[in-house]
């Protein structure tokens, strides 16, 4: 597999992203979090941890895999 | 009166220990044992699921120790690519490695946001046996349509650097197709195992991928679960949990062993049978 050095950024950006998502679900109650989030339910005082702790796995994955990226070029990548 | 006796807890237990490992569901085993045998336990009690906590954890330990030296080679493996920051097609198990996460990630992440909302539609024993019997046709399907006849001497050899050829791609779709397993009756490793000959493995080292990639998705269902047990929700089942734990350990050891033998000369077919039968059975007894 070749390297892809154009998605090393994207993907650090994607993870932060992620990042910033579960401190969302972590920190938020359901009630508060933005209408368009998985999990969001109007007067909820419910914490979705489970749903931070996937956006974290998420974020994990994009890490590694721009890691990968910025290895060097002779053989394949995750 | 204790919600699950220790009589109930031996059985469920080794029911789960086997049933896991067996390509036959053990969360639908465990939603259809208590209506056969007439219990009052239902899927979604809290006390249940702190139960089966101790139980999943069981499982996922025992895994963990029979392939020890594997885990202990595929981490040393991971860590060396991580250093490198490449992986070497050479080394099998670094592949290996990044395969089980790759094939556990999408799993984890689906089960994590449609775990409670599936196991609460689909809790019925009935739909378990309705479930139970599709499992059952997707291993024969599995079967019929492997990438593969089996070979003699299929067994042979270095199983991870077989397994290891897999693609990321093949790998993430095992991964997220093993989420089909949220649903009670559907085989989380009779998915993988099928996913494994479709794509070209032995039965052998389809059920050594399995095996490889039940054990972090079961163990961290477990841990993440672990508060409810320490929690009110195990008040009154501690005991029956530690009980029904290590019948669970038990069984678990004993199936790996059968399993990795029995896949060396033999195919997913008597397992369809059985679940196909079973389902029917369980469909037609809950009827009347």
């Amino acid at each position: 597999m070749t390297k892809r050095r154009n998605l090393i950024i994207p993907a650090v950006l994607l993870g932060l992203v992620f990042v910033a998502i579960a401190v969302v679900y972590f920190v938020e109650p359901a009630g508060s979090l933005p209408s368009f989030f998985p999990g969001h339910e109007a007067g909820s005082s419910h914490h979705h941890t489970k749903h931070g702790i996937a956006a974290l796995v998420v974020a994990a994955a994009c890490f590694v895999f721009a890691w990968f990226q910025s290895g060097p070029s002779s053989t394949a990548a995750a | 009166m204790h919600p699950i006796s220790y009589l109930q807890a031996i059985v469920l237990g080794l029911i789960q220990g086997v049933a896991e490992p067996f390509p036959i569901s053990s969360l639908g085993h465990g939603v259809i044992a208590p209506q056969l045998f007439g219990w009052n336990i239902h899927q979604n009690d809290d006390y249940f699921l702190a139960f089966l906590v101790a139980t999943h954890c069981a499982t996922a330990l025992v895994l963990f120790c029979f392939f020890f030296k594997d885990w202990m080679r595929i981490f040393r493996g991971m860590g060396r690519s991580l250093r490198d920051r490449q992986i070497d097609p050479a080394d099998s198990d670094a592949k290996l490695g990044w395969l089980l996460v790759v094939g556990t990630i999408p799993a984890g992440v689906i089960g994590l946001l449609l775990e409670h909302p599936l196991r609460s539609l689909f809790a019925s024993a009935a739909s378990a046996a309705a479930f139970l019997i599709l499992n059952g046709v997707l291993l024969l399907v599995f079967e019929r349509f492997r990438k593969r006849p089996p070979r003699p001497g299929d067994y042979l050899g270095d199983s991870d650097s077989r397994i290891a050829k897999l693609s990321w791609r093949q790998a993430f779709g095992v991964g997220v197709a093993q989420a089909a397993a949220l649903v009670p009756g559907i085989s989380r490793s009779g998915i993988t195992m099928g996913g494994g000959l479709l794509f070209g493995l032995s039965n052998e080292d389809a059920a050594r991928y399995s095996f490889l990639l039940a054990t972090p998705i079961i163990a961290a269902a477990g841990l993440l679960k672990l508060p409810e047990l320490m929690g009110s929700a195990g008040d009154g089942v501690r005991a029956q949990a530690l009980v029904g734990a290590i019948a669970a350990a038990l069984t678990t050891y004993l199936a790996v062993r059968f399993l990795l033998k029995f896949f060396e000369t033999n195919r997913l077919t008597p397992f369809g049978i059985y679940c196909i039968a079973m389902g029917v059975f369980c469909t037609i007894v809950f009827a009347f």
